[in-house]
């Protein structure tokens, strides 16, 4: 499935304070095509990592390289092929849905008419155009995920990033989101993701990694790791032997 | 400025504006609130252009209008530089919205330099309200040439910008220190008390060295501080000659002028050239949190439901910077003046909060307890608290508390954090002072009644304009209405009482001038806390 690496995590660590480590030697090797699931228990270093590659959080040690751009010393040329979908949106909560797109729009230079073609396309698959000229204050959690997800698609990035994506979507979203994810994998971009919801990580992911007290304690294929077993029972045993 | 950082300066703008609120929400309330907000914005636009216009117009009929120059650069220095301090740890660092900017194809520095703009531009309106009605007033009185009002024009968009930046780089140094720090948000509040407290001792230290010519006449005193403010802060020479030389129709004041713009723009870029090296690092910082996951569960102790409620306000309280500074800066200043006036003498505290203005020291006494309250009660907890509460206001509406009780808690809170401030204070002044035990106890009342006032006012104006859809904490503690219309009120009423029982106590017993003060303030706090009872039904 998978060809060129979109994302490349060569011995990334982050600490906080003296003793704290909550990454430790992570290395992971996401390539265009694939859907690769991020789990492990709460606290365990998901989102710290998340948010060191898509450049939020400062690192100590190792590279984290997106389509062979460096998140340290080319930060700019990495931003412009994520996009990043955080747990819990925090957006202008006092500007129109309407108003943050084209912000976001502006940013990533998209013109008039492809910006109008995808904001419309994508709102009206997250069946939240109506709600467009609206405050985000406004909105439901779900409904700021969706318009945080528009945002991270009409860029078309070449790398998603997404934290706990799921959480607050309705079904429907839910399953729209995923058919995107999958779209847009076939067209060579690439998926990032942690989640709490196994069940959804073995239906959607083609490639898992599994972090513990921030260490990547296993990784590989979904046909590799679970290997006729179901992944929930693969994390609990390998969570519990590690 | 680059076209993406203008757009990234544009919807920082437009995502807090109150007209993008009035215009497209749907909720009344929020409506009416925005168009509160801007008619309380044009009263004090109109407070400040009285108060300026004043100030210039007394100096230019007694003949001192040449100064006004400097006092405006001075003043307005001085303002920015304090509101910049102050807003720095919300505005440029710890903000809501740093994930998604960051990852943004946005450069650091251009992220740093955003959020430092967009402090500069919410704040303009304010100084330049100041400064232009200076500049009308010293065109009229000077009768300088037309070419002084474009240019002072241009200059006032260019004087807050080298406070600003002087306020954001302490800031920036106090943010870098901290995050080093496990305790970064207790470092980080103590290191800006500690700047606070050395800002207002440090006026009163200059004021005591360049005093020592006191009882000399109004136009050398104008002359000395013409020259000293020259002296130790250029650009407000630079900006004083600029004006006063274009005026006189002299090219060199252009050339001045050309200084002035091009030091603060250098100094932008130095100063954000370093900021934007350490941006990320210390913004990482400050938001991680070390998880030390060694907790062991041992006994747990129970509370009232008011206590625990006081205490959940405290470890707010605690664990925001801005809240605890703007809060605590005045019970922190009433404990150091305790201190000192045992140290130094009630004698010499007086000679210099009064300037050496010619009183009578035990005329004094009665104003003992209203001075100490007007720094403990110059804000109140409660006034921000409820806003405070922002997104997680529903944990407490979804508890089974009366609506009462939650801001009984809220009250209890600023009690223990006034009361023993206000007792220690006027005890400290009571024993300088050796004022008779009698005279002490009525002081202490008259304290308690004050911190009772302030609290249940605090929570009037809290409850009224409660704002919980704020984006940045810094617009509740410093800006809110709440915070604003209490602040004021208290402010002129502390003030006003103080000259009154100062007055009264010449013409009539003084003791019996407090009672009816303890009398009046009872009534005053029993009404606000029978409002507060009416709100929260």
């Amino acid at each position: 499935m998978g060809q060129n690496v979109v994302l490349d995590i060569k011995h990334y660590s982050k600490s906080y304070g003296a003793s704290k480590k909550a990454a430790n030697d992570i290395n992971l090797t996401v390539e265009s095509g694939d859907i690769y699931g991020f789990i492990g228990h709460n606290g365990a270093g998901k989102s710290t990592t998340i948010r060191a590659v898509v450049g939020v959080l400062d690192f100590d040690e190792g590279e984290i390289l997106i389509d062979g751009h460096s998140v340290k010393d080319e930060p700019l040329e990495c931003k412009k092929l994520t996009a990043y979908i955080p747990d819990n949106p925090d957006l202008y909560e006092n500007l129109t849905g309407i108003q943050y797109l084209n912000f976001i729009a502006d940013v990533f230079e998209i013109d008039e008419e492809k910006r109008q073609t995808l904001i419309k396309k994508y709102a009206d698959m997250f069946e939240i155009t109506d709600s467009l000229g609206d405050l985000i204050s406004s909105y439901s959690h779900g409904m700021k995920q969706k318009v945080a997800i528009i945002s991270a698609l009409i860029h078309e990035p070449k790398l998603m990033v997404l934290d706990e994506p799921f959480v607050g979507l309705d079904p429907k979203a839910s399953f729209t989101l995923k058919q995107i994810m999958h779209d847009m994998c076939e067209n060579g971009a690439a998926v990032f993701f942690s989640t709490h919801v196994l069940d959804v990580a073995e239906k959607l992911c083609n490639k898992i990694a599994i972090i513990k007290k921030g260490e990547i304690i296993e990784t590989g294929t979904m046909e590799e790791l679970t290997q006729g077993q179901s992944l929930e029972s693969v994390f609990l045993e390998v969570e519990d032997e590690k | 400025m680059k076209s993406k950082n203008i757009l990234l300066l544009k919807t920082l703008l437009l995502s807090t504006s109150l007209s993008n609120i009035s215009k497209y929400s749907t909720d009344k309330k929020k409506k009416g609130r925005s168009i509160a907000g801007f008619v309380g914005m044009f009263i004090l636009f109109a407070m400040l252009i009285l108060y300026s216009a004043m100030g210039c117009i007394g100096l230019g009929v007694t003949g001192y209008i040449s100064i006004v120059p400097t006092i405006c650069a001075v003043t307005v220095s001085s303002i920015a530089f304090i509101f910049t301090f102050f807003k720095t740890n919300g505005y440029l660092f710890n903000f809501k919205e740093y994930d998604m900017l960051m990852a943004l194809p946005f450069k650091v520095k251009d992220i740093a330099m955003c959020r430092f703009f967009y402090m500069y531009v919410k704040s303009l309106p304010w100084y330049a309200v100041v400064s232009l009605t200076m500049m009308v007033c010293y065109g009229i009185f000077s009768g300088s040439a037309f070419w002084i009002y474009p240019v002072w024009i241009c200059l006032a968009l260019f004087i807050p910008i080298i406070p600003m930046l002087i306020a954001s780089f302490i800031g920036f140094l106090i943010a870098k220190v901290s995050s080093g720090f496990e305790k970064k948000n207790t470092i980080q509040t103590v290191l800006t008390l500690i700047f606070v407290m050395f800002c207002f001792s440090l006026s009163y230290i200059i004021e005591a060295v360049a005093k020592n010519n006191s009882g000399v006449d109004i136009a050398v005193a104008f002359d000395e501080f013409n020259k000293k403010a020259n002296a130790y802060y250029f650009p407000a020479a630079l900006f004083s000659k600029a004006v006063t030389l274009v005026g006189e129709c002299k090219i060199a004041g252009l050339l001045y002028a050309v200084l002035f713009v091009a030091v603060s723009v250098l100094l932008l870029m130095a100063v954000f050239t370093i900021v934007g090296k350490n941006y990320r690092k210390i913004n990482s910082a400050l938001k991680s949190h070390v998880a030390r996951k060694d907790y062991k569960l041992s006994g747990q102790k129970k509370k009232s439901v008011l206590n625990t409620l006081a205490y959940k306000e405290f470890r707010r309280f605690m664990g925001s910077t801005n809240y605890c500074v703007n809060v605590g800066a005045g019970v922190v200043m009433a404990l150091i003046a305790g201190i000192a006036v045992l140290i130094v003498g009630f004698d010499k505290v007086v000679y210099v909060i009064t300037k050496g203005a010619p009183i009578p020291t035990d005329v004094l006494h009665p104003a003992i307890p209203l001075f100490v309250y007007f720094l403990v009660g110059m804000l109140s907890s409660v006034a921000s608290s409820p806003s405070l509460e922002g997104k997680n206001y529903w944990i407490l509406q979804s508890l089974p508390l009366e609506k009462k009780t939650i801001y009984q808690g809220k009250m209890l809170f600023n009690m223990y954090l006034t009361v023993p401030a206000v007792v220690f204070g006027i005890l400290c002044f009571c024993i300088s002072a050796k004022v008779s035990l009698i005279n002490a106890v009525l002081y202490l009342i008259l304290g308690l009644v004050l911190c009772a006032f302030s609290t249940t006012f605090g929570c009037v104006c809290g409850i009224k304009f409660m704002r919980l859809d704020w984006e940045n904490e810094i617009e509740v503690i410093k800006q809110g209405a709440a915070v604003c219309s209490y602040m004021f009120t208290n402010m002129f009423l502390t003030m006003g009482l103080m000259v009154l029982v100062v007055w009264l106590g010449t013409v009539t017993n003084a003791n019996i001038v407090t009672i009816c003060l303890i009398l009046a303030e009872c009534i005053l706090t029993s009404m606000c806390y029978t409002l507060v009872l009416k709100l929260t039904k």
